[in-house]
């Protein structure tokens, strides 16, 4: 009965989730200047994956009936104008000032947010480096930037039961997911599609929440979507790139480097260029807070 | 029969008085018969007119039932709706649809907030008419009786249907309240903040937007299109506002091959003295150079599709 409550509980705080206190003095910034240009929209917006799986809701919600997923921001911005996103990532932003200070007990948001943006450059570079279709760069950056999003509602609506989970998977040295599953009976990839289905996010996104720690049972469309970010996210957890809870990462096996035709080396090669582009939107944030 | 009534045109506010005696001063609304069955493009303040014809001319021959569409929620598409009489007349029967508001209210909602004592004299709840409410979106309805609605979602600041109403082999469209999409990214390579991949993808998605939208009107043998501005005046200040000028409307519609233009939803500080002159600037630009008919819309016209 303990599960079921934890899932109720997981599914009310979704329904009003904000944004992450990482961006949301910047949110305030770029949103309630009425001369904001659409680039800083964009870029305020790809840096904050509640912000971001918002977004693609509304466009995805309001385009319904479409045979393809809108999962491109710029696009989502040119389609809904400017006022529309900016409104609603003020709502977004405006509902966490009167949030519960005490948010992210178990998860550091910095570690948090570091880790998702993290996991979002570098599926997008693998991307890039692989030869994806440039039009799907930013599904793999979408997928990356969410994927960890079921996170978020457990950490916040199930904050003691978490910090004993994260004890639970350190003292036995398990991931963080089975800890979950274990401990709270719903693991983040579970929480997750809890999101994206509140969101009406499907396809590669939904996929990539729900599949990125089980490739093998993976039968769905999106598998380069999918092993990509499990890429990503191993990538950002060796590399010690933000810290999303999960101090035992599951293997990567050399399978799935070989399906995605890459090797392992890429990964070398892409450090640099990640390691930048955070340090690019953490100046961005930091304007805000000067 | 098949046929088009026009029982507002003006844009954004009604504007009574000496300077709109000749195309009128009410908000949207237009009448489509199918035969039978009465259809009603949105709720402006034209509907109170046209609801006072239905209970002279409709009535005798029965409860009036009517399937009426709303492009949008925006306050001049719906503010005629409480001096709508059928609605107080007992066996009415009303299908309103329109988009989904941003805030995710049901339309019923939102139409009928106007309906409450703050407003108005009469609750929804007091309504003597029954009314269903149905969300639409990008969709084809089949109405029955041979009839089609197809919708098309354009650019507004909220969201905001054009239909394409089919019947006899016919076809009726509307492209209001409508703004081209544009790509709002910088484009050029100068621009400290240009992004080669966003600018790119901001081009794809707008030829992408715009091309589906003319293709959604595209061979109609009427089409209301939005025509707030000249191109000077959206140039001036009034990109982003959600509407079109003459210009682009002429443009696409040709380009669509449709029949006949009706250029609509005018700026409420447009007298008709400078409608009257836009009229025959833009027939005399396009005379001998198109096929398209050209007028700008005037509350009563009536255009017969079909016999």
């Amino acid at each position: 009965m303990a599960g079921s409550d934890n899932i109720r509980r997981i599914r009310d705080y979704i329904i009003s989730m904000p944004s992450l206190p990482t961006t949301v003095s910047k949110v305030l910034e770029v949103c309630n200047n009425p001369r904001t240009s659409p680039l800083d929209l964009d870029k305020v917006i790809s840096l904050d994956p509640v912000l971001m799986g918002k977004v693609l809701k509304l466009i995805n919600s309001a385009y319904y009936g479409l045979s393809t997923q809108v999962t491109s921001l710029a696009r989502a911005i040119i389609m809904l104008g400017v006022n529309t996103v900016k409104n609603l990532a003020l709502s977004t932003a405006v509902i966490d000032k009167f949030g519960n200070k005490g948010d992210f007990r178990a998860l550091n948001p910095e570690g948090f947010w570091r880790h998702s943006l993290c996991v979002g450059v570098a599926a997008k570079m693998i991307a890039k480096r692989r030869g994806a279709d440039p039009r799907m760069h930013e599904e793999y950056f979408a997928a990356g930037l969410l994927h960890d999003i079921g996170k978020i509602p457990i950490n916040n609506a199930l904050a003691e039961e978490y910090i004993r989970t994260m004890s639970l998977a350190d003292r036995e040295r398990i991931a963080l997911f089975l800890a979950e599953k274990r401990s709270i009976d719903v693991d983040h990839c579970e929480a997750g599609k809890m999101v994206a289905e509140a969101w009406k996010l499907d396809g590669p996104i939904n996929d990539t929440i729900t599949f990125h720690h089980a490739l093998e049972s993976y039968a769905g469309g999106h598998r380069d979507v999918v092993l990509t970010v499990a890429v990503a996210n191993y990538f950002a957890n060796r590399e010690g790139i933000g810290f999303s809870g999960n101090l035992y990462p599951d293997r990567i096996p050399p399978e799935v480097f070989e399906e995605l035709g890459m090797a392992k080396s890429v990964l070398d090669d892409i450090e640099d260029n990640v390691n930048a582009e955070i340090e690019k939107a953490k100046v961005f944030l930091a304007g805000a807070r000067a | 029969m098949f046929s088009v009534k026009l029982w507002g045109s003006r844009g954004s506010m009604p504007t009574p008085g000496p300077d709109s005696v000749v195309f009128g001063g009410n908000t949207s609304c237009i009448e489509v018969r199918c035969d039978d069955r009465l259809i009603i493009i949105d709720a402006g303040s034209g509907i109170r007119g046209l609801g006072d014809s239905l209970m002279k001319t409709d009535l005798k021959k029965g409860p009036i039932t009517a399937d009426i569409f709303l492009t949008h929620t925006h306050w001049d598409h719906i503010m005629g709706f409480p001096m709508f009489t059928p609605i107080y007349v007992p066996g009415t029967r009303l299908t309103i649809r329109g988009p989904m508001a941003f805030e995710d209210d049901s339309l019923d909602k939102v139409i009928g907030t106007q309906l409450s004592y703050r407003y108005w004299p009469v609750r929804q709840e007091e309504l003597a008419a029954r009314i269903d409410y149905e969300h639409l979106r990008e969709t084809r309805v089949d109405m029955g009786d041979g009839i089609t609605v197809q919708t098309k979602y354009l650019n507004h600041p909220i969201l905001c249907l054009g239909y394409r109403i089919e019947f006899k082999g016919k076809s009726f469209s509307t492209c209001y309240d409508h703004e081209p999409y544009r790509n709002l990214f910088p484009t050029d390579p100068g621009d400290p903040q240009y992004d080669e991949a966003i600018a790119r993808e901001g081009d794809q998605a707008t030829r992408e937007e715009n091309e589906k939208v003319y293709r959604f009107y595209a061979a109609s043998d009427l089409l209301v299109h939005d025509a707030q501005y000249t191109a000077r005046e959206y140039a001036a200040g009034k990109t982003g506002w959600g509407h079109s000028s003459f210009e682009y409307a002429i443009n696409m519609a040709n380009k669509a091959s449709v029949k006949r233009l009706v250029l609509s939803h005018h700026d409420p500080n447009r007298t008709d003295t400078e409608l009257q002159e836009l009229e025959l600037f833009y027939k005399a630009k396009i005379a001998g150079k198109s096929m398209l008919e050209i007028d700008v819309a005037r509350e009563g016209n009536s255009f017969m599709l079909a016999p």
